[in-house]
């Protein structure tokens, strides 16, 4: 049977280590865990790609078709990014409708792509307030081993980088497909999630399922090629300081860089 | 008993044919003895059994198990044993018999996360396995580090007679507490020897079915060749 | 189909498509598998056997079984709603009962044991690819079996029985008959029909489907034979 309580000599341990910026695994306190991406797992799926962040593991496929737009948001295409945790991923996750944290995965993880504008949505418009081509970004996490919103976003992202659009033309206003011919994603810009969390006084970068079960609390930064900041979610059970907040914010700019070179290499 | 036939074996393999006993792991079908699991089997002159190499725990009265404390009741701690059964240690068995569940707290002494060494008392089908910490050197462990290995491993750990566990016990000076359950808690004063310690359970884990291995522990701890009193045949 | 019988996707009538299965890929789950059968991509994981969670499903006498089979929205052609159809109820209802003559599960009372499939790419016969899978997760947990379940689909594609149909000769095909079976013991744990034959060609459909079932067989063997007395040996 699996439970979340970590063991009291780990506990001591971890807080004894934290004390000297060290980490259970040997980490550095602003040092992700090795992260492998591959693309085209799914040749089913017009975009995919599978993601590890030390043992978490994450699929995301990419689904293209056409679609009707939102009432209100004629003039853009549709872009609808979910996340869930399979059943088979974690002992603690039971099958069902999902649960609040699941849906708050889901959400981050399809804002740190919404916000930053990675796809040019307008571009996707077949005949304006009609028709237009939805991009369906599904995320499935198959091994959980803690710090699911960077490794959804990393794998959402790469999957877009390797899919590849088909053509429609409007035939008496219904979209056509035209056989044989696509083209790249528009993308705009390449947004990286980055992680952490507040364990004490100490902030630790893509925190392992062992650090999130003893965390204070829990921020996610999205960041663009620009180097601005465009998203960003807050959990946990406690707060963070002002100055908590801007090393946070500094962090995930300079771990982004690193992230944002491998995504570039995929392009 | 001595016509030993093993061989690796999955579910469904037949073993043996004929008037035998099936015992661990065997499944009678007809005149077949049938394994049941991944592992090797052992034919007896007139039984069979299967080692297993994967598998959950379970508990047996009498095992040394180490759990650790996941929730209490007015009555009972409840121990996570890594098992399909949750331990109950009964507040008496720690606070005698005169326990009070209004004056006493169970978390005072044994709290959330913490780890015991606890022996089986009493388990079968029809209640949930009963510890007991009334003997020596069970109880509150207060220091070392929970290493999990499969439960099909441990008496690989072990060894015959406890070899393997004296060999890496005498060579980094750790102390090892083997559950039956296959939770491990090594300490050691000395970090270079827990982390040598550490990585010697790790390592019968991970080849447990391989011959040699107490061989290739004793060389990755440096122990020099003949060293031990006890040559066991692996 | 040519005149030679050369296939759609150029296997003759009695030929497979192209199987790998591999034991033990996910670390979180007791047990697990991943098999690509012909272009079906498909993980299994298995947990237990465990607490059940709803209470009132365990049983006194025995542990349970549970299934569930499930397809990713990204698995087929058109986008699939990620929420349970009907369809996936259905075939979690009948890859239950088919895994579920394998297990011994008497020594488990109020357990349950889950077993979960995700279907990641979806061609014809995913039902007896994700049972293929399930079965050597099952194995891999260590869960007590009689015998592995190995599953294949015959079919009647152009008014020729043919083994294993594929997404496109499902679709143009006359019939469709998964089917699994315990090698070892005989049995047939898993038989649905969609389609029309006479009651020859349905006996030849049976034999067709159980060949495959054999062939299945061999390469679950190998998948834990690769994990557990080959691979772990490094």
């Amino acid at each position: 049977m699996g439970s979340a309580i970590l063991d009291q000599l780990k506990l001591e341990k971890m807080s004894d280590l934290l004390k000297q910026g060290r980490r259970l695994d040997g980490r550095a306190l602003d040092e992700q865990r090795e992260l492998t991406i591959e693309t085209g797992v799914i040749p089913k799926a017009n975009g995919s790609a599978r993601v590890r962040l030390g043992n978490t593991e994450v699929i995301t496929g990419v689904k293209v078709q056409p679609d009707k737009p939102f009432p209100d948001l004629g003039d853009k295409g549709i872009l609808i990014c979910t996340a869930e945790i399979l059943p088979l991923a974690d002992p603690l996750v039971e099958p069902g409708p999902p649960t609040e944290e699941v849906i708050e995965l889901a959400r981050v993880v399809d804002r740190g792509i919404r916000e930053t504008e990675m796809i040019d949505l307008h571009q996707l418009v077949l005949l304006e307030n009609k028709s237009v081509v939805g991009i369906f970004i599904d995320s499935s996490v198959v091994d959980s081993a803690g710090n699911l919103f960077d490794a959804c976003s990393y794998a959402s992202v790469a999957a877009v980088l390797s899919s590849t659009i088909p053509k429609y033309e409007i035939k008496d206003e219904a979209p056509v497909l035209v056989e044989g011919v696509t083209s790249k994603p528009p993308v705009k810009t390449l947004p990286v999630s980055v992680t952490m969390a507040r364990i004490g006084d100490q902030i630790v970068v893509d925190p392992s399922k062992e650090e999130e079960a003893c965390m204070d609390a829990r921020i996610t930064i999205t960041t663009n090629s620009d180097g601005n900041i465009c998203a960003l979610q807050k959990g946990g059970e406690n707060g963070f300081t002002v100055d908590q907040l801007t090393r946070c914010s500094e962090i995930a700019l300079s771990v982004g860089t690193k992230i944002r070179k491998r995504f570039e290499q995929l392009m | 008993m001595m016509d030993l036939k093993r061989r690796y074996v999955i579910p469904g393999d037949v073993i043996a044919t004929g008037q035998m006993r099936p015992e661990q792991n065997v499944y009678q079908d007809g005149d077949r003895m049938i394994s049941t699991c991944v592992g090797i089997s052992e034919v007896f002159e007139n039984a069979v059994r299967v080692i297993p190499l994967t598998g959950v725990y379970v508990p047996k009265t009498n095992d040394l198990v180490i759990g650790k404390v996941i929730g209490t009741s007015p009555l009972s701690w409840e121990f996570d044993i890594n098992s399909c059964f949750i331990g109950f240690l009964p507040a008496q068995d720690v606070f005698g018999r005169d326990y009070s569940p209004t004056k006493d707290e169970l978390r005072q002494r044994l709290n959330i996360g913490d780890l015991v060494a606890a022996r089986v008392a009493n388990f079968d089908r029809s209640r949930d396995p009963l510890l007991t910490v009334q003997d020596r050197d069970l109880g509150r462990i207060d220091s070392g580090e929970l290493i999990e290995i499969a439960p099909s491993k441990v008496p690989r750990l072990i060894g015959k007679r406890g070899s393997m566990i004296q060999t890496i016990e005498m060579a980094t000076r750790a102390m090892i507490t083997i559950g039956q359950n296959g939770w491990v808690v090594v300490s050691c004063e000395d970090s270079e020897g827990l982390l040598k310690a550490v990585e010697a359970v790790k390592m019968v884990d991970a080849l447990a079915h391989t011959p040699n291995l107490t061989e290739r522990v004793k060389s990755m701890l440096g122990v020099p060749e003949g060293d031990n009193n006890d040559t066991t045949n692996d | 189909m040519t005149d030679d019988g050369i296939r759609c996707d150029g296997r003759r009538v009695d030929q497979l498509r192209n199987i790998t299965i591999k034991a033990g890929v996910l670390k979180n789950a007791d047990g697990s598998a991943y098999i690509e059968f012909g272009k079906n991509k498909i993980l299994a994981g298995v947990f237990g056997p465990r607490d059940v969670h709803p209470k009132h499903m365990a049983n006194q006498d025995t542990g349970i079984l549970r299934c569930r089979y499930h397809m990713s929205p990204f698995s087929v052609t058109e986008r699939k709603n990620p929420a349970p159809s009907r369809r996936e109820i259905e075939i979690s209802k009948v890859l239950k009962e088919a895994l579920q003559p394998a297990l011994i599960l008497k020594d488990f009372p109020r357990t349950v044991v889950d077993v979960f499939v995700e279907v990641l790419q979806a061609d014809g016969g995913s039902r007896c690819a994700a049972l293929d899978a399930a079965a050597v997760a099952l194995a891999d947990a260590g869960i007590p079996m009689r015998d592995l379940v190995s599953a294949c689909a015959a079919g009647k594609v152009e008014d020729r029985i043919v083994l294993d149909i594929n997404n496109e000769e499902d679709q143009e095909g006359q019939a469709d008959m998964p089917v699994a079976i315990m090698p070892n013991i005989g049995k047939v744990t898993l038989m649905q029909l969609d389609g029309i034959l006479t009651p020859d060609e349905y006996k030849t459909c049976l034999q067709t489907a159980i060949g495959g079932c054999r062939s299945v067989y061999e390469i679950q063997r190998k998948a834990l034979v690769e994990k557990y007395f080959e691979g772990g040996a490094h």
